[in-house]
């Protein structure tokens, strides 16, 4: 049953690029920044958190990991399900949510090979860094604009995790085409359009979260972000 | 608990699974570097990395069915790739359809590129899941914390190892609930509700978090994590090593035998 689903890799509709689809240069580029972002996400994580924060940010990693098991309905009998960069950017500051996306990506390539040990760079720097911060910062931007209420919250949650999407696949639709795997006037069409639809749902998801943290325990959303 | 599909076969017993974690780790690593730099052409070298491949998988006794339905998860990124090809205009053409309103041909470098990546992509795949299972997870990740991984990344993805069977069966748990009241509706009632779960799972998730460091807090927990697994590269893994990276070199170079 639901089991299955989980089994079931095409249900897997994320950009999680598997090995053999980037060039060496493309790998190399990426693995280089991803370990600075990773290593500074590293760093500050040791600077400003006490050793509290690790078990914490285990479980939390764990739980974008058993968030990421509900799928979602999208157009045409498909279904997509949450990244969750934007949600733990949102909840935890940029910074953490490299970390822990990071951890969470380390784990889906060791228990599901879903993407690849070598693409690990580009999967973390897709889905980590790029998603992490145009996640934080555009509901950085909408909160500021549409005022801390929790309408401007829930707007914000929405555009931030939709907006991270889109450009994650985006970034993942360059590097395919840097690297010779597909012409560029198709695999981005494919890859944005496709995406613009997942978004949704990521969008919708995020809302709903915030709203629902906003009711019953507004503090978490006031955590310490790094 | 409902977690079957994490880290199976892990705990059987075989020369590939008595090998230290840090050798199986690299040589796999290395692996999918060769197969990556390997160029376009040399489908003989690729001939005898899937030999190498195929062999180790014999002797790991991990069944072969599984293995090859674990390697499907490549699929959707080979058919993004594969509805590429026609778009590839160099070359000398191999044919040309009429599909509909279209003229579709697909050049001889378009299929070259295509087979190129599926090659790859498969035998990497291929490696990774034996990697995985053929190596107990905590294992593992003891070998990459000696192969420096950062100890605070090591330690977040240990304690997401051991809690992600707590809150997949918390998942479980709210899904069996939530099929049992009826789910269905019109799609935004469908997001809504898991929406709901997702955050009801964040706030269970932190306070679960937070009884776990005060837990961890009075057993005297420091910073440090203990083990008592040890670690040795055994004469087993020397002769591993050398044997798969002198195999590796070889194939790459069988194209200058000619």
């Amino acid at each position: 049953m639901q089991l299955h689903l989980i089994e079931n890799p095409g249900k897997r509709y994320v950009i999680h690029i598997p090995d053999g689809f980037l060039n060496v240069a493309t790998v190399a580029t990426t693995c280089v920044v991803s370990a600075g972002g990773v290593g500074n996400a590293v760093r500050l994580a040791n600077k400003k958190l006490r050793e509290k924060h690790v078990p914490m940010m285990g479980v939390l990693a764990a739980f974008i990991f058993a968030a990421q098991m509900l799928n979602f309905p999208i157009a045409g009998g498909t279904s997509g399900h949450l990244i969750g960069a934007a949600l733990a950017a949102i909840l935890l500051g940029p910074w953490a949510a490299v970390l822990i996306m990071s951890c969470v990506l380390i784990a889906q390539c060791l228990i599901f090979q879903d993407g690849g040990l070598l693409a690990l760079g580009a999967n973390i720097f897709n889905m980590g860094i790029v998603a992490s911060f145009s996640g934080y910062y555009l509901y950085r931007l909408a909160t500021s604009f549409l005022g801390s209420s929790r309408r401007g919250k829930l707007i914000g949650g929405f555009v931030s995790a939709w907006g991270s999407v889109l450009l994650a696949s985006i970034v993942c639709a360059i590097e395919l085409t840097v690297s010779g795997a597909s012409p560029i006037m198709v695999v981005l069409p494919a890859m944005a359009g496709i995406h613009a639809l997942i978004g949704i749902g990521e969008g919708l998801i995020t809302a709903a979260v915030i709203s629902l943290v906003l009711a019953t325990r507004a503090d978490l959303l006031e955590l310490q972000k790094i | 608990m409902k977690h079957s599909f994490i880290d199976r076969y892990s705990d059987q017993d075989s020369l590939i699974h008595r090998l230290d974690p840090r050798t199986k780790f690299i040589t796999t690593l290395a692996f999918i570097l060769m197969v990556t730099i390997t160029p376009v052409i040399e489908w003989q070298v690729f001939a005898l990395y899937l030999f190498l491949i195929a062999t180790l998988i014999l002797l790991s006794k991990v069944p072969i069915l599984y293995i090859l339905q674990r390697s499907l998860v490549i699929l959707p990124f080979v058919a993004l790739i594969a509805i590429s090809i026609p778009f590839f205009k160099e070359g000398e053409v191999a044919g040309s359809y009429n599909i509909w309103l279209w003229e579709v041909s697909v050049t001889y470098s378009g299929l070259q590129a295509f087979t190129n990546i599926l090659a790859k992509a498969w035998l990497s795949i291929l490696s990774l899941t034996l990697l995985v299972s053929t190596t107990k997870m905590t294992n593992l990740l003891n070998g990459l914390e000696r192969l420096h991984m950062p100890r605070v990344m090591v330690m977040i993805l240990s304690f997401m190892y051991r809690y992600i069977f707590v809150l997949i069966d918390e998942v479980m748990r709210m899904k069996q609930a939530r099929d049992s009241r009826n789910f269905g509706g019109k799609r935004l009632w469908q997001i809504r509700t898991i929406g709901n779960m997702i955050g009801t799972l964040f706030i269970r998730s932190y306070e679960r978090g937070e009884r776990v460091y005060a837990a961890m807090l009075s057993r005297g927990f420091n910073g440090q994590t203990r083990t008592l697994d040890r670690l040795n590269f055994r004469p087993a893994d020397i002769y591993f090593g050398i044997s798969f990276g002198l195999f590796l070199i070889l194939a790459s170079m069988i194209n200058l035998l000619y």
